[in-house]
This record gives C-alpha cells, sequence and structure tokens, in this order.
C-alpha cells in the first residue's frame, strides 16, 4: 500500500521538478537566444511570419478617380458646411440636450436593427432591441433616455443590411463615395437604400424630398456630428495619404461588424 | 507510467496557460495607459506652459507604453527589408513624429472617458491582445491592443479602434508608395509630411 501510495505521489512529484527544470532551461535558453538575436540588431530584417498579422482586408477600386473626387467634395464640404453648423449648434446645444436627442434617434432607428438581427439569425438580440425600445419608449420617456443600458443592463446590437447581406456571404464588390454619404460599396448601397425602408422617417411623408423627412435626417446628422468635431482632422492629419486612409479603415471597420457575432468563414473579398 | 506520462500532460496544460499569463499584458498597459491618463488629467499642467509640460509628459510615457521599432517593422511588413539601417531607424523616428504630431492634441484635451480593460487574449507564444471598451457620454468604444513581450516587458505594437487596425491602415498607405517607388520615396514624403507641420 505504502509502495503503491509514493508511487503515486512520487511520480507526479518528479514530472513537477523535472518540468520545473525543464521550462526553467528553457526560458533561459529562450532569453539567451533572444538577447542575442535582437539586442545587437533591434533594426534586423524580419521574416514572413513574424509580421504577417498586421495584412488587413482590402477592397477593389477601379473607379478611384470618382472617388477620389467625391471625398475631396466630401472633404469640403466638412470644413466649409457641416464642421461650423455642427460648431454652432454644440455651442448653443448644452451637451445633455444633445445627448438626448442621440438617445432619441439612436431608439427610433430600432426597427432597422431589428430586422437585420433577425436576418442575421439572431432573434436574441432582435428580442433585446425589442425590449429596449419598450423600455426607452415608455420608462426612457419616450426614448429621451437610454433607461434599458442604465436602469436594466440591456444592451443591442449594431446590425444594418449591408452588414446582413456581408454575413449570407456577399463581398463588398468594389469601393464607391457617395456625395454627403461617404464610404460605401455596392452591397452597403443596397442595404442603405433596403435600410432607408425601415427608418421611420421615411414614412412622414410620401414625397421623397420632404423638407420635414429632410430636416429630421439633417439634425440627426448634425448631432451626432457634435459629438465628433476633431475625428476626421486627426485622422486626416495622421495620414500620408487621407484617402487611402478612410478607404481602408472603411474595410476594416465593416469587416469586423460582419465577422463579429457570428460564424463568418475565414475568405477573403 | 502511462499515469506519469498523463499526469505530466496534464500539468503542461496546466501551467502553459499560466506562463502565458505570468507577468500581466493586461495589468500592464492597464498601468501604463493609466499612467498617460494621470499626465492629461493633472489638473494642474493648465495653460500653454502646462501644456508643453503635459505633452513631454505624455511623449515619455508613450515611448515606455510602445515598442515604436517592432511598430514599425509589422507596418511594412517585409518591405522593412528593402530599407537600409540607415532609413530604417529614419524611418522609425519619422513615424513616431508623425503619429505624435496627430494624436497628441487629442490626448492633451482629454476630460472624462472611463476605460475598462476586459480581457486579454494570447494571440501567440509572446502576444497578446488586450481587450477594453472607452465609455464616452454617448457611446462606448472597443480598443484593443495587441502587446509583445520583449525583454520580460510588454509593448504595445497595434491598436485597434472598432475593429480598426493602426498598423494595418499605415501598411495599405505605405505600400501604396512602395508599390511604384524605391523606399527612399517613402522616406521623403514621410519627411516632408513631418516637415510641414
Amino acid at each position: 500500500m505504502s509502495y503503491t501510495e509514493s508511487r503515486y505521489f512520487t511520480g507526479p512529484m518528479v514530472c513537477l521538478a523535472l518540468l520545473f527544470s525543464l521550462f526553467l532551461v528553457f526560458s533561459q535558453a529562450q532569453g539567451v537566444a533572444m538577447a542575442q538575436e535582437r539586442t545587437p540588431d533591434e533594426y534586423g530584417d524580419v521574416t514572413e511570419e513574424a509580421v504577417a498579422s498586421a495584412e488587413g482586408p482590402s477592397i477593389a477600386d477601379p473607379i478611384e478617380p470618382w472617388n477620389r473626387a467625391m471625398y475631396h467634395f466630401n472633404d469640403k464640404l466638412y470644413f466649409w458646411l457641416l464642421k461650423p453648423v455642427s460648431q454652432g449648434y454644440k455651442y448653443v446645444i448644452p451637451e445633455s440636450f444633445r445627448i438626448i436627442f442621440s438617445n432619441f434617434y439612436e431608439n427610433l432607428m430600432m426597427p432597422v436593427r431589428f430586422v437585420n438581427n433577425l436576418l442575421q439569425g439572431r432573434p436574441d438580440y432582435a428580442g433585446r432591441e425589442l425590449a429596449r425600445f419598450v423600455i426607452n419608449s415608455t420608462v426612457g420617456a419616450a426614448g429621451f433616455r437610454d433607461c434599458a443600458k442604465d436602469c436594466f443592463g440591456i444592451e443591442g446590437r449594431k446590425a444594418d443590411l449591408g452588414q446582413t447581406l456581408g454575413k449570407y456571404g456577399i463581398g463588398p464588390g468594389f469601393y464607391i463615395v457617395w456625395p454627403v454619404l461617404g464610404p460605401s460599396s455596392p452591397r452597403d448601397t443596397v442595404g442603405l437604400v433596403g435600410d432607408h425602408f425601415l427608418k421611420p422617417p421615411t414614412y412622414l411623408s410620401s414625397d421623397v424630398l420632404d423638407p420635414e423627412t429632410i430636416g429630421i435626417n439633417v439634425h440627426e446628422k448634425v448631432n451626432n456630428l457634435s459629438f465628433r468635431i476633431g475625428d476626421y482632422e486627426i485622422m486626416k492629419e495622421a495620414a500620408i495619404d487621407p484617402y487611402i486612409a478612410m478607404r481602408d479603415a472603411y474595410v476594416q471597420y465593416r469587416r469586423k461588424l460582419i465577422e463579429q457575432n457570428g460564424p463568418e468563414p475565414q475568405k477573403r473579398d | 507510467m502511462k499515469r506519469w506520462i498523463a499526469s505530466a500532460a496534464l500539468l503542461i496544460f496546466m501551467i502553459v496557460p499560466l506562463l502565458a499569463s505570468a507577468g500581466g499584458a493586461l495589468d500592464t498597459i492597464n498601468s501604463n495607459v493609466s499612467s498617460v491618463i494621470d499626465v492629461m488629467r493633472d489638473p494642474k499642467l493648465k495653460g500653454e506652459a502646462g501644456k508643453k509640460v503635459k505633452e513631454q509628459k505624455i511623449i515619455n510615457a508613450a515611448e515606455k507604453l510602445f515598442d515604436f521599432v517592432e511598430l514599425s517593422k509589422r507596418t511594412l511588413g517585409l518591405n522593412w527589408n528593402k530599407l537600409t539601417p540607415e532609413q530604417r531607424k529614419e524611418f522609425v523616428e519619422l513615424y513616431k513624429t508623425i503619429l505624435k504630431d496627430a494624436y497628441i492634441d487629442k490626448l492633451t484635451s482629454y476630460t472624462d472617458e472611463k476605460i475598462n480593460y476586459t480581457k486579454e487574449v494570447p494571440l501567440s507564444e509572446n502576444i497578446v491582445e488586450v481587450q477594453s471598451i472607452v465609455t464616452t457620454k454617448k457611446a462606448d468604444v472597443p480598443i484593443n491592443y495587441r502587446v509583445i513581450k520583449k525583454d520580460g516587458s510588454w509593448k504595445v505594437f497595434d491598436v485597434i479602434v472598432e475593429g480598426v487596425s493602426l498598423i494595418s491602415n499605415y501598411r495599405t498607405q505605405f505600400r501604396e508608395i512602395l508599390g511604384n517607388n524605391p523606399p527612399e520615396t517613402l522616406i521623403d514624403t514621410l519627411r516632408k509630411k513631418v516637415g510641414k507641420k
């Protein structure tokens, strides 16, 4: 009995001791190897595997001249119109009111997120969006407060039709910059149009160019922008070629939205 | 004997994750980012003079937080090998200056965002992704740091904001230049950009 017991216990102990000494030797050896490798030449050559992780998704850009022209148009639109208007707006309207408006618009767009979460096979998130809408539209004082998150801890999930199509395996196609709307792709443009019909303000009037509908859209945009004044400037300042930086950021951002929360196969599009 | 092997295997499985997280990438990033934020929040550093001191302190803290050589290597990828050692050194300095110039104003005007470090995900033997959520008044922004362990300490070589990786973004831009031009053109473009500031 004692023999088996000691055998039983010394076995792992020996293993443990061996392992530790192995690890010690190994880590020391590794440390030495690393020190020898690195310290003399931190600026040495790199190998493919060592730097492969930075490879992000890419997108075709066959209409680059048009896109660059539209990029410049949007750039001027921002600096000459949207930025001064948003700055004035930010100056006049206290932050707490702007947050209230932001919550209100966020709440109003629930149908977009609800339908797309369903289309993406996520009834759980769709349910959450519905619960958020009910709570925020009632206790949350008609959507002015995000009570669903603050009082009940129910968080929603961003979902749009372009993302849904992406999850169905449809690639973005190529890069398009729309005037005013900014970076997009054929897939996301279809998504944008589809989502448009899920937005309540669309149904304020049968007239596409109804001043009230346009007014609401402009206010939403300006209100949102009032929180982000300066972000675009930093992006532009940091970039070597702002057009490329924007395109890449758009592709990476969309890719992330499509990949997360779902078993998306790892293929390039 | 079989039992020994089994327990040894079990031990390896138990010890390896422990080793991987030893030294705590998350803790290192937390404390290094915190020290940057402490500088940003310092009420004593106000006005023009205070701003200069603040800038210098932030730069010092950033040197501790980032590994700019690793960041540069991973941005350029295999193109790094096309640069001469002198060009490499200059590239790292220029790249660092561009990042610093672009982000320092935002950092000095920082106010009240809260940062929550959510988790650390090991990506390879010596690379960990530290995930965090920055809560602003209006929204939650996920910010992930890719950190590498070198000489026993963790250093950041990539920052991923809302899924957009800093080094991938620059890689695309640099590749555009290096596609048709020699490395000297890239260095020259960066020199001009830094000179303009």
